[in-house]
């Protein structure tokens, strides 16, 4: 008997370190995919604790807040199954029955296997629970109606579907799962139709977030714009690359997601979008003074009177201080959407890793008149952009008045 | 780079047209055309605010222009003002009176090495002609200082000093009214 229960004790004493070690093991598991699924990004108000909620993601429909995803039992997830936290997690359905607005990515995650799903429910449980509410969102009618739900998620809920991986090699199908499923790249980089809905024929052809453009991400669209596989990679570890920095949207991103993954996971995302066989990053073709149309020629002027202090004159960019406009791929974008928004609003600094920065670029909206500003925008993009035609004053005009009416923190 | 022609109103005095480097940064202009090295080229990269310039709009309002980061030829047309052109001046050049603004941060020792003096100088005048066309109050004074100030880098005093001198020239104009 003594013996048996020496046993007993022996077993349970080696036993539950296993098991912690296995929980363990699961939650740092959890807090990589987390990092990779980005959760960080709406479930964290500026400044506020971790997962607490309370950032307000402005949609077509009216503002809806993060909520908070601590364990704590009164505010947060605290009480989630792991079923329940996968129905959140893929089918987009809370707790109590209730379903959540697609502004949380099921539409992509249904496509994440249990374990991952409940890794994250791992790590979720394993961080301090924050006892306070986050705000409630509260759309006007009809989307108020969550129950209206039901029906666009019978449509679109699980409408995306991987395309298929045959032949494929394991880094690219590890990059489809990290940008497709986990990263839920194509929630911002896919046009999304009426219903609110992306319209998945058209998936990572590019979206348009708040205002700006995220570029559309196809291989040879990315190609053309001078990207290469390890220039990605770079672009997704540091946030910068000789292609430019991160900005706007993409720049919580990089400091809540992109930096902290591995190399080979964000490689296996590079070789994803590009391919397994990459299209070659086309070439830049600078276009001589001499050559610049009418416009482009005024523009130069305004480059040089007001972006060459930091830009320099040959856009070349100046290290810690600001990027390069030669090869820059916001330049090389066929739609000018970007460069209007971001001459307009500036950017704020930013830090990227280790002590790198980039000071703050101020914005030009009113500074400049619609013609300045266009002319600006043809010499930037015949310049270093590669492209030939001239926009219109008007096109310019057209983009400027469908900037957001709300106040928009660009990065 | 190729030269073209600039014309502006630099202190009051019309200027040029005079060919210049079409990629000239107006503190090179200023320093090395026209001899006014009272703009000080502090941080090159616009962040000091050292080298500011004040234009005035034709609208009468004022604002600040760094001179580091922006080319010569933007102020093509524009009325400008430099640190030297602030001073009331006899015949023969000497300053006679200083402007309020710079006498009380010389009464109050707001500067120390004064290398960023020109910049603080240009922004309290810009503020202290904005309140003449629309006076603040006392309750938003300390905010009013920070928003025309805040952006401007000292290292030697700390601030405080300027902002003393500026509220105090602020006040004593009758430019801070009840509330």
């Amino acid at each position: 008997m003594k013996l048996f229960l020496t046993r007993l004790a022996l077993a349970a004493g080696l036993a539950a370190p296993v098991l912690f070690a296995h929980a363990d093991d699961q939650a740092k598991r959890g807090e990589y995919l987390a990092r990779a699924a980005d959760c960080m990004a709406c479930h964290t108000a500026p400044g506020g604790a971790p997962f607490a909620g309370g950032l307000p993601i402005v949609s077509p429909f009216g503002t809806i807040y993060g909520t908070n995803i601590t364990p704590s039992k009164e505010h947060g997830i605290g009480l989630y199954s792991d079923d329940e936290f996968f129905a959140a997690l893929t089918e987009g359905k809370r707790r109590d029955g209730a379903y959540l607005y697609p502004a949380m990515p099921y539409t992509s995650y249904h496509l994440m296997p249990r374990e991952d799903s409940d890794a994250i429910h791992a790590y979720l449980k394993s961080i301090e629970p924050i006892e306070r509410a986050a705000p409630v969102t509260s759309l006007s009618f009809p989307f108020n109606v969550r129950l209206g739900l039901m029906g666009w998620n019978v449509l679109y809920g699980k409408a995306l579907k991987l395309e298929p991986a045959e032949g494929k090699s394991e880094a690219w199908k590890r990059g489809q799962y990290m940008v497709e499923v986990l990263g839920h790249c194509g929630e911002c980089h896919t046009p999304r139709g009426l219903p609110g809905a992306m319209e998945l024929d058209k998936r990572l052809t590019g979206g348009i977030l708040n205002g700006y453009l995220a570029p559309s991400l196809l291989a040879t669209d990315l190609a053309a714009r001078g990207w290469n596989e390890q220039d990605l990679a770079t672009f997704l570890k540091h946030g910068m690359s000789a292609q430019g920095t991160m900005f706007n949207e993409m720049f919580p991103v990089f400091h809540n997601s992109t930096q902290g993954l591995s190399d080979t996971d964000l490689a296996a995302m590079a070789t994803f979008l590009l391919g397994d066989k990459p299209p070659a990053a086309k070439a830049l073709v600078e276009v001589p003074v001499d050559k610049l149309g009418p416009s482009a020629l005024r523009g130069r002027q305004e480059y040089l009177n007001v972006c060459a202090g930091c830009h320099a004159a040959g856009g070349e960019g100046k290290p810690h201080i600001a990027v390069a406009m030669r090869g820059n791929t916001t330049l090389r974008l066929e739609d000018p959407r970007n460069l209007v928004r971001v001459i307009e609003d500036g950017i704020g600094e930013q830090k990227f890793s280790g002590f790198e920065h980039m000071q703050p670029m101020p914005g030009f909206a009113g500074k400049l008149s619609p013609a300045q500003l266009t002319d600006l925008i043809n010499y930037l993009r015949q310049g270093w952009g590669g492209q030939s035609a001239e926009l219109a004053v008007s096109d310019v005009q057209k983009l400027q008045a469908e900037a957001p009416s709300i106040e928009h923190k660009a990065h | 780079m190729a030269n073209r022609p600039l014309q502006l109103t630099l202190n009051g005095q019309p200027v040029g047209p005079v060919d210049i480097p079409d990629d000239l940064p107006m503190i090179d202009y200023l320093h090395e055309y026209k001899n006014l090295t009272g703009s000080r080229l502090g941080c090159g990269q616009g962040i000091c605010h050292a080298c500011v310039v004040i234009v005035d709009n034709p609208d009468g309002t004022s604002e600040e222009v760094r001179t580091c980061i922006t080319g010569a030829h933007y102020f093509e047309g524009k009325q400008v003002r430099t640190i030297e052109g602030h001073a009331k001046r006899d015949e023969s050049g000497q300053v006679t009176e200083l402007n309020p603004i710079q006498q009380r941060f010389v009464d109050e020792f707001a500067f120390q090495c004064s290398y960023c003096a020109p910049g603080f100088v240009n922004a309290a005048t810009v503020l202290v002609e904005k309140l003449q066309r629309q006076p603040t109050v006392h309750s938003k004074l300390e905010q009013v200082i920070e928003d025309s100030l805040g952006h401007h880098v000292c290292r030697c005093t700390g601030y405080v000093r300027y902002y003393n001198a500026t509220r105090n020239v602020l006040t004593d104009l009758g430019l801070v009214k009840e509330g």
